[in-house]
């Protein structure tokens, strides 16, 4: 693991994915009138034959891309991830869910990392794919995972939601870090506090993880990409290890992977305290930056840092974290 | 199950006689519903030429068949015993406990490459495959079934307007203008005409026509064939009640209830047209 600040790659899903498609004919680009943003204006200038516009129109897009994978195509279907998701979840559930086609769905600017308000954010996006039969669900924010998500899913046999960050990225993990499908990754072992952290939480888990070490708390820090199908046994194993458990994710709290953490640990029977960071069910507002909203929300390293510490029963004041320096880039208006 | 669907390699059929088919539709549907003694039997009757005329002309084992209103599939199912794609005794299985005969048709439901049961979607998936083969030059047509009461569904008009844009000339669209959906007749709930105006508007060439008239849906599948810049739709005006003399005035077009001596008198009733058609 990289130590922040974080060195940044720019658009590695996008470069990725060319890479990917130059050995894949099956694979077809989608857009939703959102080519640049969702970083698919490189496969479009290098593949325009199978680039398609599927202009502002979620439904058709989704319906459309079913039928595709039907025959024999391999459709990646790009929008921002609350258009990927709400606006066309009965497409979505009928065209591609229950026939369990291949279609890849890719949601772009995730949670509250857009300033955008509330008809922008994706804040209940995993909930909605986690409770469509079929689906798998995954939630990146590292520069060598998102590099590795596109030839990681593309043969994977059912449909895949997948919500990305956009932009500049940071690089967290080694070069020879390899995504699984199957496990989490446990980065620490500790024995007070298990932090379960997806996509852009992961930076905030760890951050708060260290601060926490710093004064005498033992932490283990598991990195989720995959909400669902969730490697129980690993959350199993990690939580019974430790005296309290925490996820953290840049979602609701109900529905993602607080919810998948909190149904594994009491099917099996591991009574732990358990706090869930993330929007409190809540829809959050339009800002001018996303740091603000993280730390208004309450998704915030030092938020992180106190809930674990008052969890744990701590006496006196929780330590003092270093906040995440904000990425370069973070927000481009659209 | 596995299911045979209309473009897989293999399929075979031929139509001999699309007239009488239509009317052994009629009958096979009547069949089906009989038992329950209630289901979609009025889209079987109004579509029942339609789904004739497009197993007529549709090429097996290459062209697309599209079912978009799900209600619908009875029709396909009926047709594709006649045609030896189903066995006849699945049929006695339409809309039972455990069957892959649900009598509203599915994602999954066999003959038809696509049914979708959640409305307005099936125009969409017809558009998937003629821009699959488009893009791999595949020389085949896809036709779609959809019914006048899914344009109230934004997402036909999204597809509609795709489809125009790139000038998918290997789509055709039969629509069953039968003004019937689940409150009652479509214009007493909106106002879709003029439906013609509205699909040449979005870049479509229209035909116009009698829907039970099954000379004149297969000439209007020909003239959409001929299209080579537009995709087509078939405005096919129809009702739900055609073709079945027995049936009460008052039937509900969606969902049709058919007592044990309706059912009956519809079997004669068909049984003999079938007799006087062969004679």
């Amino acid at each position: 693991m990289h130590e922040p600040p974080y060195a940044t790659r720019l658009k590695p899903y996008g470069r990725a994915l060319v890479d990917l498609a130059r050995s894949r004919e099956e694979i077809l680009c989608l857009s939703g009138d959102l080519t640049r943003q969702c970083e698919i204006d490189l496969f479009q200038a290098e593949f325009p034959d199978r680039f398609v516009h599927g202009g502002m129109a979620e439904a058709n897009m989704m319906s459309m891309a079913g039928a595709l994978a039907r025959c024999g195509h391999i459709p990646f279907v790009h929008t921002f991830g609350v258009f990927a998701t709400r606006r066309p979840y009965d497409q979505i559930a009928n065209a591609i869910a229950y026939p369990a086609v291949p279609v890849r769905i890719i949601g772009f600017m995730p949670g509250i990392s857009t300033p955008g308000g509330p008809s922008h954010q994706a804040i209940d996006d995993m909930a909605l794919m986690r409770a469509l039969p079929n689906m798998t669900v995954v939630d990146i924010a590292d520069a060598v995972e998102m590099a590795q998500v596109a030839a990681t899913v593309v043969d994977l046999p059912g449909p895949v939601y997948v919500r990305l960050k956009r932009g500049e990225i940071p690089v967290m993990f080694d070069d020879d870090h390899q995504l699984s499908m199957t496990n989490a990754a446990v980065l620490s072992h500790g024995t007070d506090a298990a932090l379960f952290a997806s996509g852009m939480m992961l930076a905030t888990a760890l951050a708060a993880a260290r601060a926490l070490e710093d004064n005498g708390v033992s932490v283990s820090v598991v990195s989720v990409p995959v909400i669902k199908p969730l490697d129980a046994g690993t959350v199993r194993r990690v939580a019974a290890d430790a005296r309290v458990v925490l996820t953290a994710e840049n979602h609701s709290i109900i529905g993602g992977l607080g919810s998948a953490v909190a149904e594994t640990l009491a099917e099996a029977g591991l009574g732990r305290p358990l706090r869930r960071v993330g929007l409190q069910d809540t829809f959050a507002e339009g800002s001018l930056t996303a740091p603000y909203l993280f730390e208004k929300y309450g998704l915030s390293v030092q938020h992180l840092v106190d809930t674990t510490w008052t969890l744990l029963a701590r006496s006196g004041p929780a330590p003092t974290a270093s906040p995440l320096v904000a990425d370069v880039d973070e927000y481009s208006p659209v | 199950m596995t299911a045979v669907r209309a473009s897989d390699p293999a399929t075979r059929w031929t139509v001999a006689d699309p007239v009488r088919l239509a009317t052994c539709i009629r009958l096979r549907a009547v069949q089906m519903v009989a038992p329950q003694g209630f289901g979609y039997l009025g889209q079987a009757l109004s579509a029942a030429e339609q789904v004739a005329a497009i197993f007529a002309v549709a090429r097996p084992g290459v062209d697309r068949l599209v079912c978009s209103p799900g209600h619908y599939v009875i029709a396909p199912f009926a047709a594709a015993v006649e045609l030896g794609l189903l066995d006849e005794s699945v049929l006695q299985g339409y809309g039972k406990n455990g069957s892959p005969i649900e009598a509203i048709g599915t994602e999954r439901s066999p003959v038809m490459d696509y049914t979708c049961g959640s409305l307005g979607q099936g125009l969409s998936a017809a558009v998937g495959f003629a821009l699959s083969d488009r893009l791999r030059a595949r020389d085949a047509r896809t036709f779609a079934m959809v019914s006048d009461g899914e344009m109230e569904e934004g997402q036909v008009w999204e597809a509609a307007l795709f489809a125009g844009y790139q000038r998918l000339s290997h789509l055709t669209v039969v629509l069953d203008a039968n003004n019937s959906q689940v409150d009652g007749p479509v214009d007493t709930i909106t106002t879709l005409e003029p439906v013609v105006a509205k699909w040449a508007a979005f870049g479509w060439h229209v035909a116009d026509l009698d829907g039970h008239d099954t000379w004149a849906v297969l000439a209007a599948l020909a003239a959409a064939e001929a299209e080579r810049h537009q995709p087509s739709v078939l405005i096919c005006r129809t009702s739900t009640r055609h073709g079945l003399d027995c049936l009460p005035p008052d039937s509900d077009g969606h969902f049709i209830k058919l007592t044990p001596a309706v059912a009956q008198a519809a079997v004669e009733e068909l049984t003999a047209r079938l007799v006087g058609s062969r004679a």
